[in-house]
């Protein structure tokens, strides 16, 4: 027996920090880590000690006996054709790091309460002695773990409490319903001439990218997108209503793991919506669409895809043949019968969704970089602006789980540290 | 409960270590680090600055052997207390097995230490008076969850150093061989640990969780404190009164402390026990 991780991992590798054998990967660091949507654990030399299962805050990590069969042999599968590393050659191990203190920082603004925030958050409470206001323009912290993560992941979400516990510490002021704006200087210039807000050495922007990316088709305004999708069916308070739910088809534009999340909520029957933390408006609209079959668009081919596979599985459980998956297939315009493809086919269906993706919007006062959607930034230092930094979906683009938010916010808070220390600190 | 320990049973018998024969104790002990040099209560300050690579070596060394010593403290007091625990408990249950494996490993791991600590420095160490005497009393009274998080709180703070150390390459061989076998162990150890206090937890009131978080983080303050005392700088030469004072203020070897204590205080979070009192002690031990 070993333990296994399931497809409800979002790779904040806990887990590895303390698995005494070296037997979960890809490590943050090795080739792999941060692309796949989960870690395995490698059969061969976990000696079953359940360190793992304790850490991890979304329950992934279980005991092969307690793991779905797929999921076993998913992880085995992974280690394949990869050596066993040896733990008790310490020299397999990668080599520690470390961060040297030297004087750090007083005051930290940190923009945003989602996973990259609360990872930097955290990460300065560790790092540093300084005292960090956390605002969100929301009500909650969390950010796309509440209004984004689908609500039949209640184990995923569960994070979120873990991000609650970092805002009651004493060196934390968590500022809700603030949003940035509302903090900056003098149009973003302050006293200090950095364009820093009064009082403070550093702001670590972690505000995500939230809007939806555009199909750029011909009646795309009468779609809906997965941006007010999912804060809709994630009850985010100023979420604007979805388009009347047309049954019986209906078409997702996408091919990864949210637009998985969509067409398996719309398929979801009437006993499993129950099942899940849904607002009880929410599940009646679902229960209600008389929607029975979703096709699935992807540009390129099954290969590419960027869903996960735990996630296919789970949509075509759900699912069945009532979720058609086509590929190859580029749409040119959206009416009232239905989704033109460049082969001038016409898919029927009464609802249309666009999932493709997220992106950036420019900060006040920053550099943009409109191609990729982010702040252009060195290592999380933003380019040109010294105090300034960024983490999260704003700083790599819209890619990668919860947990990649982890490794991503460390690099940055390391950058910040190591830059308020100044060049002439002990032992760096 | 019994689950668990069905399972660290199993994997018990799957890895355990022998240090008697896996380790070469008349192999001779090289002249390198003691523990990484970053782990060094003066590692940052200007004194570790002004001495020489091979002074910083030599007080790697002490710190080592001392934070050992604390270790092996620190294990006697925790097989008392499991013994305590389990004194009237079904020997048949697998809980009740487990325990004893789980003392028979501390019994070896300390053995290990002080062979260890014997190879490396000349001078024997000791807890101070204050410790050892509060140590006594808190093995004799101890129950239920202060027992079990007391030890996760020891057991946690002595994990990430060592796997910090077992990996460092410019640390002396024998000390990473020794601290792998502690870290393999001890993550069972702690598994059971978390899983003991979240059970006695479990109904406890208000009044009770209060009091046992502050007891609890008292025994992490005397535990974390007794770690490296005036002797070590003695001991390696130094300006004592000095290198105390330095060591005192250094905010590098706190952050790092508080870096290895972070999943422990996201555990003690999450089953209630930081209350704002036992948060107060954390925070002036640095450990949050
Ligand atoms: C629909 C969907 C489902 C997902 N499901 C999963 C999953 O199941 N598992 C998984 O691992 N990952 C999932 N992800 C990915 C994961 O959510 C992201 O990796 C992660 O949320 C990115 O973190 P972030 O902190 O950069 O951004 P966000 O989570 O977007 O957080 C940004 C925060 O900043 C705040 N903010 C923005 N602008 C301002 C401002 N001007 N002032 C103040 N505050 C502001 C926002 O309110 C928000 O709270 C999903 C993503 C989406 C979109
Ligand atoms: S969620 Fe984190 S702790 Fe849990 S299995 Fe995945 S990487 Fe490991
Ligand atoms: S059970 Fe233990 S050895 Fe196995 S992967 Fe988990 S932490 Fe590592």
């Amino acid at each position: 027996m070993t333990f296994v991780i399931s497809g409800d991992c979002c790779s904040d590798a806990s887990c590895v920090a303390v698995c005494p054998m070296n037997s979960i990967h890809p490590a943050p660091g090795e080739p792999g880590f941060g692309t796949g949507a989960s870690l395995f654990v490698d059969p061969r030399t976990c000696i079953d000690c359940g360190a793992c299962a304790d850490i991890c805050p979304v329950d992934a990590a279980k005991p092969a006996d307690r793991s779905a069969p797929a999921d076993v042999e998913r992880n085995a599968a992974y280690f394949a054709d990869r050596e066993p590393l040896e733990a008790t050659d310490l020299d397999t191990w990668e080599p520690v790091s470390y961060q040297v203190w030297g004087g750090g920082p007083r005051r930290v603004l940190v923009v945003g309460a989602g996973p990259a925030g609360m990872y930097a958050t955290r990460e300065l409470l560790l790092r540093t002695t300084a005292e960090i206001t956390v605002v969100d323009r929301s009500e909650h912290l969390g950010g796309l773990v509440r209004f984004g993560v689908a609500p039949d992941h209640p184990q995923t979400k569960q994070i979120i409490d873990t991000f609650e516990r970092l805002v009651r510490h004493p060196r934390v002021h968590w500022r809700p319903r603030t949003d940035a704006a509302a903090l900056r200087s003098g149009g973003g210039r302050g006293s200090d001439g950095r364009g820093l807000p009064d009082g403070y050495d550093a702001v670590v922007h972690a505000i995500g990218a939230r809007r939806s990316r555009r199909l750029g088709i011909a009646g795309e305004d009468t779609a809906c997108t997965a941006e007010n999708f999912v804060a809709w069916y994630n009850g985010r308070p100023d979420a604007p209503p979805p388009p009347a739910l047309v049954g019986p088809g209906a078409v997702v534009v996408g091919n990864g793991n949210v637009a998985l999340d969509i067409a398996r909520l719309l398929l979801s029957d009437e006993e499993q919506l129950r099942r899940t933390d849904l607002v009880p408006d929410v599940r009646r609209t679902l229960a209600a669409s008389g929607i029975k079959k979703v096709v699935l668009l992807g540009r390129r081919g099954p290969d590419q895809a960027a869903y996960t596979e735990p996630a296919l599985r789970e949509l075509l459980a759900v699912a069945g043949d009532r979720v058609e998956l086509r590929y190859q297939a580029r749409p040119t315009a959206w009416t009232s019968a239905g989704l033109t493809l460049d082969s001038g086919e016409v898919i029927a269906a009464g609802n249309l969704f666009t999932a493709i993706g997220f992106e950036g919007r420019p900060v006040d006062g920053l550099p943009f970089d409109a191609e990729r959607g982010i702040v252009p930034n060195v290592r999380g230092a933003v380019v040109g602006r010294p105090g300034h930094y960024v983490a999260g979906w704003i700083k790599r683009g819209a890619r990668g789980g919860i947990g990649v938010n982890k490794a991503c916010a460390q690099e940055t808070v390391m950058t910040l540290v190591s830059s308020s220390r100044g060049a002439a600190s002990p032992g760096s | 409960m019994d689950l668990t320990a069905e399972r660290l049973l199993g994997s018990a018998s799957r890895l355990s270590r022998d240090p008697e024969t896996e380790i070469d104790w008349d192999a001779p002990v090289g002249d390198g680090y003691g523990m990484s040099p970053e782990w060094s209560t003066l590692y940052g300050t200007p004194y570790w600055d002004e001495l020489s690579e091979e002074q910083q070596r030599e007080l790697t060394r002490h710190e080592s052997a001392s934070t050992a010593t604390t270790g092996i403290w620190f294990e006697m007091i925790l097989q008392q207390l499991i013994l305590r625990d389990i004194y009237d408990k079904p020997a048949r249950s697998p809980e009740f097995q487990w325990a004893l494996t789980e003392i028979a490993d501390e019994c070896r791991h300390s053995i290990m230490f002080a062979k260890a600590t014997t190879r490396l420095v000349d001078p024997a160490y000791r807890p101070r008076l204050l410790a050892r005497e509060l140590g006594r009393m808190f093995k004799t009274v101890a129950t239920g969850e202060t027992a079990y998080a007391a030890i996760l709180v020891a057991e946690e703070v002595l994990d990430v150093m060592q796997r910090d150390w077992m990996r460092d390459n410019r640390v002396e061989p024998l000390v990473r061989t020794v601290n792998h076998i502690h870290v393999v162990e001890e993550s069972r150890h702690m598994v059971f640990a978390r899983e003991e206090t979240r059970e006695r937890l479990a109904g406890a009131g208000r009044g009770r969780r209060w009091v046992s978080a502050l007891v609890i983080a008292i025994a992490a303050d005397m535990i974390v404190s007794s770690m490296v005392g005036r002797e070590v700088y003695v001991n390696a030469g130094l300006d004592v009164d000095r290198a105390v004072r330095e060591a005192r203020q250094n905010e590098h070897h706190r952050s790092l402390l508080r870096t290895s204590c972070a999943n422990l205080m996201d555990f003690l979070g999450s089953v209630g026990l930081l209350t704002p009192a036992a948060s107060r002690v954390y925070r002036r031990t640095g450990l949050l």
